[in-house]
């Protein structure tokens, strides 16, 4: 809370974070989107808009004196008030595209541009940046995850892609096989929606979030390995329809969260593959292939420990 | 032998033992940094064999685990024991560890190999070899002290993954380990100071 007034103070966007329209268009001085740009669905932007249009009725009332609050315009109207060349894109303004200048009126629903840019998004995962090193396990930042070290990254129009973290990728070693459910079947958060296999054994996967399976990575089926080589990319899973992300994403570890449990899910993994004698080791990253370093242990055992699965 | 510290029994001093070929000056500053630190005395014991036993032909590196298994098989009249080599070490599931201890138990040790500078392409550079021998020892004591790793990253029990994190870390405990570590000392009947240094 302290470190949000802070940032909000200064007007400094956090690393990871996006300006709302709403500020970019510079209607209200702070806030940040917390919906991925999927206006049409955000509780902030329905608000806003019912506040400017009660503005805008009120002055029509009292047309004299200086408008008592500055909500008078929406962010569309604000952004076209711009020269025509400061009217960004709202792909622009995410970072996702170099320079593009709104050639409408914010009419995203009917763009084609939009419509191309929604499906090229949706085919191919975002790029990531350099992961974090976490207690010797990398970490995507601004990426969700699950207890069951699933990950959710909120994307484009509400859309979330999820997959294993580079955790799960290390202990569950080269899979022969990974199921995925069908296109239109409902997950729901902290239940089964996907299985993986190895040498004969099956485990299954947890869901980071509730919805609807829109579209799942058919390269992973000839290629499960790119799970391993990709864990936050290539190797995601797939891309679901929401329905309760705002507290699904409550119920997620981010940023320093993430950090903690890592650093607890390592010692947690290295006192059970060395519950011979109570070691704690000083160093290291993990080995490629945990399970496979441990043959004496059985890896359905351990991986349901660590995936949280039945 | 050579001991120091005067009238306590040896049950109540820490052994410091070289497996196989070291440098002196290692093992008195090692056991110069724990007796500074934290009151404790020491005796420095004779060089023990390299240990060949523990070589992993596929890893190319010593399973510091199978040493460890043979240390504590072996008795030592001293409270704690802690044992240094310049060979690579490894552990299962970690690629390399800096050191290895039993939560509570005798024995531990520790590796100079990736803690010089040179492993990591620098100029030999002594000052920090020792600095980081120091933190290593003190944080594998403190793990024999039954003492876990702790989230302060500035705190000699932070866990480090790499040398990057040995090298922020400090030389002592924070306050709470500090504490813990007191109280388990004084549970084997030794009293220290209760001072903090500097952290
Ligand atoms: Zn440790
Ligand atoms: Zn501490």
């Amino acid at each position: 809370m302290a470190r949000a007034l802070r940032a909000e103070s200064m007007k400094i966007v956090p690393p990871g974070k996006k300006k709302c329209v709403w500020m970019e268009a510079g209607v209200v001085s702070y806030k940040l989107c917390d919906n991925n740009y999927d206006c049409p669905t955000c509780v902030y932007d329905h608000a806003m808009q019912t506040k400017v249009a009660r503005q805008k009725e009120s002055m029509e009332m009292k047309p004299v004196g200086a408008p008592p609050e500055k909500f008078t315009a929406t962010w569309v109207e604000k952004m076209m008030m711009l020269p025509a060349s400061g009217r960004k894109c709202r792909y622009m303004i995410t970072g996702e595209i170099g320079r593009k200048i709104c050639p409408s009126a914010y009419e995203c629903g009917t763009c084609s541009f939009d419509r191309m840019m929604q499906q090229r998004l949706q085919a191919e995962p975002l790029p990531v940046e350099t992961p974090t090193q976490v207690a010797g396990f990398e970490l995507a930042d601004g990426f969700y995850y699950h207890e069951g070290h699933t990950w959710a990254r909120p994307e484009y129009g509400g859309r979330v892609r999820v997959g294993l973290d580079d955790f799960a990728q290390r202990l569950l070693g080269k899979l022969s096989q990974i199921e995925m459910p069908n296109i239109g079947h409902e997950l729901k958060q902290g239940e089964a929606g996907f299985s993986v296999k190895r040498n004969g054994e099956t485990a299954r996967v947890l869901s980071p979030i509730d919805g609807i399976v829109s579209r799942v990575n058919e390269k992973l089926l000839d290629h499960p390995e790119l799970m391993n080589s990709s864990p936050y990319q290539d190797g995601w899973f797939a891309i679901i329809e929401p329905t309760k992300l705002r507290k699904n994403l409550k119920d997620l570890y981010y940023g320093e969260e993430a950090h903690t449990f890592t650093s607890d899910e390592r010692e947690r993994l290295f006192s059970m593959a060395n519950d011979d004698l109570n070691i704690a080791a000083d160093g290291g990253v993990s080995v490629e292939d945990i399970s496979g370093e441990l043959e004496e242990k059985e890896w359905g055992k351990l991986v349901k420990a660590f995936l949280r699965s039945k | 032998m050579k001991s120091k510290g005067g009238s306590s029994t040896l049950s109540k001093s820490i052994t410091i033992c070289s497996l196989g070929p070291l440098d002196d000056m290692i093992t008195e500053h090692v056991a110069g940094h724990i007796s500074n630190r934290c009151g404790l005395q020491y005796k420095i014991s004779s060089r023990m064999d390299s240990p060949k036993y523990a070589f992993d032909e596929k890893r190319g590196q010593y399973n510091s685990k199978l040493i460890l298994k043979r240390l504590t098989e072996l008795s030592h009249n001293s409270l704690k024991f802690l044992a240094i080599t310049q060979v690579d070490l490894f552990v299962p599931i970690l690629k390399y560890v800096f050191g290895l201890a039993q939560v509570g138990g005798q024995c531990s040790i520790i590796s100079t190999y990736r803690l010089r500078a040179q492993f990591y392409g620098h100029e030999p550079n002594q000052d920090l070899l020792m600095d980081r021998m120091g933190k290593t020892a003190l944080h594998e004591l403190g793990h024999s002290l039954g003492l876990t790793h702790c989230r302060d990253r500035r705190c000699v029990m932070y866990s480090s993954t790499n040398i990057a994190d040995t090298d922020f870390k400090r030389s002592d405990f924070c306050p709470t380990c500090f504490e813990l570590f007191r109280w388990q000392l004084e549970n084997c009947g030794i009293r220290i100071k209760p001072r903090m240094p500097q952290f």
